[in-house]
């Protein structure tokens, strides 16, 4: 059976774990040179509508490590420019044989619409300010390979909340698996009205970020400051960095997160970037493990 | 050629009218409405018992495309829908392309609406007031006057300088046209998709607070408050509008306002996995607001039930949500919906509700049509509604070329039967024809 990766939100807390030890388990194997299911002949669509670099290749090497193709769409190359809408492009690519799709779209809800006429597994690279489900997962198996679990962890999610996919997936995904998640940022970068996400809200890094055993930075767009949402990036800094000082606040032995790419001197400093608490390597390594699990489950894959 | 409305229930708001009795039609006139009215010499007779004999609905707000955008609807299917509606009158709005802002266009659309095609009922033109709807310059408004607008209106590009509005205000003042005023704040909406909440911050979509909607409404409020120029608030959803036009009514303003089904009948959580069907302006809103709505038409502080019949194409609302269009294609279901959402769950009597479909809106916009007095209409203008009858709106049964509708599949509870106008009668395909004779 094949199946659908949009959001955390309407997943079941089942999936969510079968998906983050799938991808431990492909993790393992794969560094231990053990071999891998194969989807041999199968190939999947990488459609991304906005830049990415990072995640295409993520998912390029997951589809890889599978035994998978890949077909590569970017908006610079494809009809879309030529006035196609999405649901011609999606159409088209589903009668091209494409047995499936990984999309990253401006538009939040745009692989909903995507699911709906490609019949076939449609998983979600990052819809607008919506989700981007597969960060969640490999920030999820981070936070294990370092903390053990999830469950009772105060997790804090420091910045542009509002205007973040990330944001959104991992305050679904670590409220379901039972973390106190907390959303710290100005409240020009906080929903005005929060009611329906999970978690508690912050305008204060020191108190939002007290005795947390995870910080997840996010990113500061530059239109932001473009928007009057922050008067600078100087002024961001001062107030939300999280860096050696602001750094106390949180448990000693406390990771620290970014979904990248960074902006050094602005979100973290050196000191968090590049130091004992940063787990950043660790999630773009684990992103490529739960990207495999994501593929392999949503093309109908059982018992690994 | 003599017809008889017979033994319905007669419903006329303009004499505040609720009785069991009759209407004469002589010709394409109204002769006589009672009790007992002369029924010698009939050539046909409607049997109403059980019916309401209402004076024929009329639209303050509808969008029929024409000209420019006839992919999503033209005066001659839009105006078959309104009858199928019940609509004797509709107003149709500016934004087409190019916009309504000259005489020219004016008489198009009036020649349009009275080809033998068309659905026969009357098409009022509601011109714009700034040339090319770009809030810049003031058009020719007393020209589109004598050619035959009733109202002039930015519609969805609102006037945003105050100045640029107080002098239309003046104008609209002295040539006697009211204002029909679509309240946004557009430095505040910019870019926002749905309403300004819990649900957009949960789906990521750029919200629009209900803040963008109250300041243009107490903006336009306090200007037709200090020149006197009657302005009609299109679409209200907020509550916070709804107390504020209360106030502005209390203080003596020419104020009035109008609100929508969807309005009144769905909320933000309607749009649930992004649903384009609920993308509506201003926004699908909350309980709260549903329930101050609610208030405002039982109070009187809300006018008018209009239905925004905004159609569009298949293909421009299957996209994603945020470059989908707003609106959706109601003028078949407006009644419908306000008779089962507000009558039949005792929020406004049947006459309550058919002041606010006919008679409140024609007063407003000064036209011709909402009573049943003989002699007060061109023509006999006539709308028999069965209340009782249970039916299921099907958007792939409509006169109208569009189909995005969120009333799609619903259930209502009373429809609209017959409509007269003039010589024009349509008639519903679950009118039961036994209810008709022909008399030799």
């Amino acid at each position: 059976m094949s199946r659908n990766l949009i959001a955390i939100r309407t997943l079941e807390n089942d999936e969510i774990n079968h998906l983050i030890s799938l991808g431990a388990d492909f993790k393992s194997r794969i560094r231990a040179g053990e071999a891998v299911p194969r989807l041999d002949r199968k190939v999947i669509g990488m459609l991304f509508f906005e830049n990415s670099t990072r995640t295409r290749v993520s998912f390029e090497q997951a589809a890889f490590y599978l035994g998978m193709r890949s077909s590569n769409f970017s908006t610079s190359s494809s009809s879309m420019t030529k006035g196609e809408t999405l649901k011609d492009t999606i159409l088209t690519l589903r009668y091209e044989r494409l047995d499936g799709l990984v999309m990253r779209h401006r538009a939040s809800g745009a692989p909903v619409l995507a699911a709906r006429h490609f019949g076939g597994p449609v998983l979600n690279a990052g819809d607008g300010q919506h989700e981007h489900p597969t960060q969640a997962l490999a920030d999820a198996l981070t936070i294990i390979e370092s903390k053990g679990k999830i469950e009772g962890l105060t997790v804090a999610i420091v910045g542009d909340v509002e205007h973040s996919r990330v944001a959104r997936s991992n305050a679904w995904l670590l409220d379901k698996l039972g973390a106190d998640v907390r959303l710290v940022g100005p409240k020009t970068l906080i929903p005005t009205r929060t009611a329906r996400l999970p978690g508690t809200f912050y305008y204060d890094l020191e108190e939002g970020i007290d005795q947390a055993d995870v910080i997840i930075t996010l990113r500061l767009q530059k239109e932001r400051m473009k928007e009057g949402m922050v008067s600078s990036a100087g002024e961001y800094a001062s107030m939300y960095q999280v860096n050696s000082e602001s750094l106390r606040f949180a448990k000693r032995d406390c990771i620290v997160m970014h979904p990248g790419p960074i902006n050094r001197g602005i979100e973290l400093d050196d000191y968090t970037a590049d130091g004992s608490h940063s787990v950043i390597h660790h999630q773009i390594e684990n992103g490529v493990f739960v990207r495999m699990a994501a593929i392999y489950h949503c093309f109908g894959g059982g018992e690994a | 050629m003599r017809s008889l409305l017979r033994n319905g229930r007669i419903l006329d708001p303009s004499q505040n009218l609720d009785i069991i009795g009759s209407v004469l039609i002589e010709d394409d006139q109204v002769i006589e409405v009672g009790e007992n009215v002369d029924q010698s010499h009939l050539d046909e007779v409607y049997d109403c018992t059980g019916l309401w004999i209402c004076p024929g609905l009329v639209d303050p707000h509808v969008h029929l495309r024409e000209p420019g955008d006839e992919h999503k609807e033209t005066i001659i299917t839009g105006t078959q829908a309104a009858a199928a509606g019940g609509y004797t009158t509709i107003c149709c709005m500016p934004n087409t392309n190019p916009p309504l802002d000259n005489p020219a266009l004016v008489d198009f659309i009036l020649d349009r609406a009275a080809s033998p095609e068309a659905g026969g009922v009357f098409v009022a033109p509601v011109g714009a007031l700034t040339k090319g709807l770009e809030g810049t310059e003031l058009t020719n408004l007393s020209a589109m006057k004598r050619a035959g607008i009733v109202a002039a209106s930015d519609e969805g590009f609102p006037i945003q300088n105050s100045l640029m509005m107080s002098r239309a205000m003046e104008m609209c003042k002295q040539l006697d046209i009211p204002i029909m005023a679509h309240c946004d704040d557009l430095g505040l909406s910019k870019g926002g998709t749905m309403n300004d909440g819990a649900m957009s911050a949960m789906l990521g979509l750029k919200g629009i607070p209900r803040t963008a909607e109250e300041i243009a409404t107490m903006r336009n409020c306090i200007l037709s408050l200090d020149i006197g120029c009657p302005t009609h608030i299109m679409r209200v959803s907020s509550w916070g509008a709804v107390e504020m036009i209360r106030l502005v009514k209390s203080l003596g303003a020419p104020v009035t306002c109008e609100v929508t089904p969807m309005h009144f009948v769905f909320t933000e959580d309607n749009i649930g996995e992004f649903d384009t069907r609920f993308k509506i302006t201003p926004p699908l809103r909350t309980k709260i607001d549903i329930e101050l709505l609610v208030q405002g038409l039982q109070d009187g502080t809300i006018d008018c039930i209009a239905s925004d019949h905004s159609p569009h194409a298949s293909h421009e609302v299957d996209v994603p949500f945020e470059d989908a269009p707003f609106g959706a294609a109601t003028l078949e279901c407006t009644l419908g919906a306000a008779l089962t959402y507000l009558t039949h769950r005792g929020v406004l009597s049947p006459l309550e509700t058919i002041r606010k479909m006919s008679t409140n809106p024609a007063m407003i916009l000064g036209l011709d049509a909402g009573t049943l007095r003989p002699g007060e209409t061109p023509v006999a203008q006539i709308t028999v509604v069965d209340p009782e009858i249970e039916w299921t709106f099907d958007r792939h049964k409509t006169f109208s070329k569009s189909k995005n509708t969120p009333f799609h599949r619903m259930e209502f509870k009373g429809k609209c039967m017959l409509t007269f106008c003039g010589s024009e009668v349509y008639r519903d395909a679950l009118f039961n024809e036994e209810r008709y004779s022909i008399l030799v």
